[in-house]
């Protein structure tokens, strides 16, 4: 199973986005350890605000798993749910695959971390612009989890 | 040109975050009708900000023990964006009127403080006169203040004077031998303060935001105010004149997303689609929902960084401050960001046809390149890295 042959479900599980956001975490930290043993490149201000950006999209991701989380305790909405978990699902996803990028390009390491690659991310896009463009909700499929 | 300022009328007194964002939504109803023509026209919303400030959206942050509402800095910011969606000249013009309300708190004497919070509650305006463009930076003030026995004298040329136009009292800020930097309240009508209506940016176009002159202005010392005190301390201040940014670039997001929303329904299929309809585009839908998460993102982000402020104004320490200062950095990176790009894929989604004058949706991002410029997005990276990787807690100032 990968990115191309995985099916878009409706109504996927907020794990998805819980198990991006500490992937990324991890990997900002230990990007964060290999950079502050540098001392030039505690200094150098183009790393400096790389971590900026890398920290804003980790606080989205976190601040949209919590909204949808909210969402699924207090809105009586399966679509609206649906959409919020969705969105969810491509911050974490956004954050995870930016520290992975920043991590090799300023330690040359790469942290293994399968599980997150195999996930249709445009087709979420789809899903959520569908309804909010077109007001077509996506088809019900019960979470498996 | 010089307009002066109508007699303030009687106020509505807000009560609660929930009448505030209530009265919000239904100011910013009315304000959405004619925004696009107030625009086109450069047609100052003279009326709009005495309904505005009648309203008393302009006196929410006033705390419950001067008679205000004392209301969240999650509202201030909620009620900022939803006026700001549907006109973002009228969701800019209170930003300093706000500020300069949690100056006085920070550091005026009890009876300044009675007196203006009172004013502020009756509907009276505070422009601004603070920033001057022929300084060395934002942060460098060449106008001058000299204190005799009662009273103080200002001298000194603004520029960037949102609200000086359509204000009964402008604030200016001016530093004396020592430049420790004062606030002095001047009323509209005080001799030697000119207020120039000379904005001609092509965004944010019905603002006001031009010049001030004060020459030999003078003012009882009861008028002035220790303003570097809200920086030499600790306090929220920075992070309030942020937050406010941050918020009328989210409302250009949101009011540019429904409008790329409205305009790609109508868009006709591109060729090679095979569809019938533009809405059916599966591009173009997928770019909505991209629109959809990051604006959303933004919000969340947005009502962290109220959150934060709530936070430090409760517990006026370092720590606290530099955590608000952070979080409101990054609602200031998302919102600038978003607003840009909603504000410029809203073209590329609704087709050639959305760039005829007679729509003006550009307004949207002349909006939003025009305000986004009040400072750089740039720095807040560099801000929040910093304190990320080494641990270093932001300078404190209005941009900050």
């Amino acid at each position: 199973m990968n990115a191309l042959t995985q099916p878009i479900i409706a109504g996927q599980p907020l794990a998805k986005s819980q198990h991006d956001l500490h992937n990324a975490r991890s990997v900002l930290d230990a990007t964060l350890r290999f950079v502050r043993q540098q001392a030039q490149a505690t200094d150098d201000p183009f790393v400096i605000s790389r971590f900026g950006d890398l920290h804003i999209r980790i606080e989205v991701a976190a601040a949209l798993l919590e909204r949808a989380e909210d969402f699924r305790s207090s809105v009586d909405d399966d679509t609206e749910i649906s959409v919020a978990i969705a969105e969810s699902h491509l911050a974490s996803a956004d954050a995870l695959n930016a520290v992975s990028n920043a991590e090799f390009e300023l330690t040359g390491q790469r942290t293994a971390l399968p599980g997150s690659l195999d996930d249709p991310l445009r087709w979420k896009l789809h899903l959520i612009g569908n309804f909010r463009l077109n007001g077509i909700h996506p088809p019900s499929v019960r979470s498996v989890v | 040109m010089t307009i002066s300022a109508q007699s303030p009328r009687t106020a509505h007194v807000i009560h609660s975050d929930a009448e505030a964002i209530a009265v919000a939504h239904k100011l910013a109803a009315c304000f959405a009708i004619e925004a696009s023509v107030r625009d086109r026209e450069r047609r100052l919303p003279i009326a709009e900000l005495d309904e505005f400030s009648a309203s008393g959206l302009w006196g929410i942050t006033v705390p419950k023990e001067y008679g205000g509402a004392g209301v969240s800095y999650v509202t201030v910011a909620e009620v900022i964006k939803i006026i700001s969606s549907a006109d973002s000249s009228l969701g800019q013009i209170p930003q300093n009127h706000l500020g300069v309300l949690d100056i006085l708190l920070q550091t005026a004497t009890e009876e300044q403080k009675r007196y203006y919070f009172g004013k502020v509650l009756k509907g009276y305006r505070f422009g601004n006169a603070f920033s001057e463009s022929k300084s060395k930076n934002a942060g460098a003030f060449e106008t001058r203040i000299r204190f005799d026995k009662d009273t103080a004298q200002i001298d000194g040329e603004k520029f960037y004077c949102t609200g000086a136009l359509f204000a009964h009292i402008v604030p200016a800020v001016a530093v004396d031998e020592e430049n420790k930097a004062f606030i002095a309240f001047i009323e509209r009508d005080t001799p030697g303060l000119t207020v120039i209506d000379s904005w001609d940016g092509f965004g944010q176009r019905t603002t006001a935001s031009g010049g001030v002159t004060l020459n030999e202005v003078k003012v009882p010392l009861s008028a002035v105010i220790p303003a570097h005190k809200a920086f030499d301390e600790p306090t929220a201040d920075g992070p309030i004149s942020q937050i406010i940014q941050a918020a009328v670039d989210t409302g250009i997001a949101v009011g540019a997303l429904e409008e790329a929303k409205r305009y790609a329904r109508e868009a006709r299929p591109w060729i090679d689609s095979g569809q019938d309809h533009g809405w059916q585009d599966p591009f173009s839908i997928a770019a909505i929902g991209d629109l959809e998460w990051r604006v959303h993102g933004t919000e969340a982000i947005l009502k962290k960084a109220g959150r934060a402020i709530d936070h430090a104004l409760l517990n006026p320490n370092e720590d606290a401050v530099a955590r608000a200062s952070v979080v409101v950095a990054q609602a200031k990176v998302l919102s600038a960001e978003i607003a840009l790009l909603a504000s410029s894929k809203l073209f590329e989604l609704a087709g050639t046809r959305s760039v005829l004058g007679k729509y003006n949706l550009d307004r949207h991002w002349r909006n939003a390149r025009t305000h986004t410029l009040h400072d750089p997005a740039r720095w807040k990276y560099h801000l929040i890295g910093n304190y990320l990787l080494n641990g270093v807690k932001p300078a404190r100032h209005a941009w900050n």
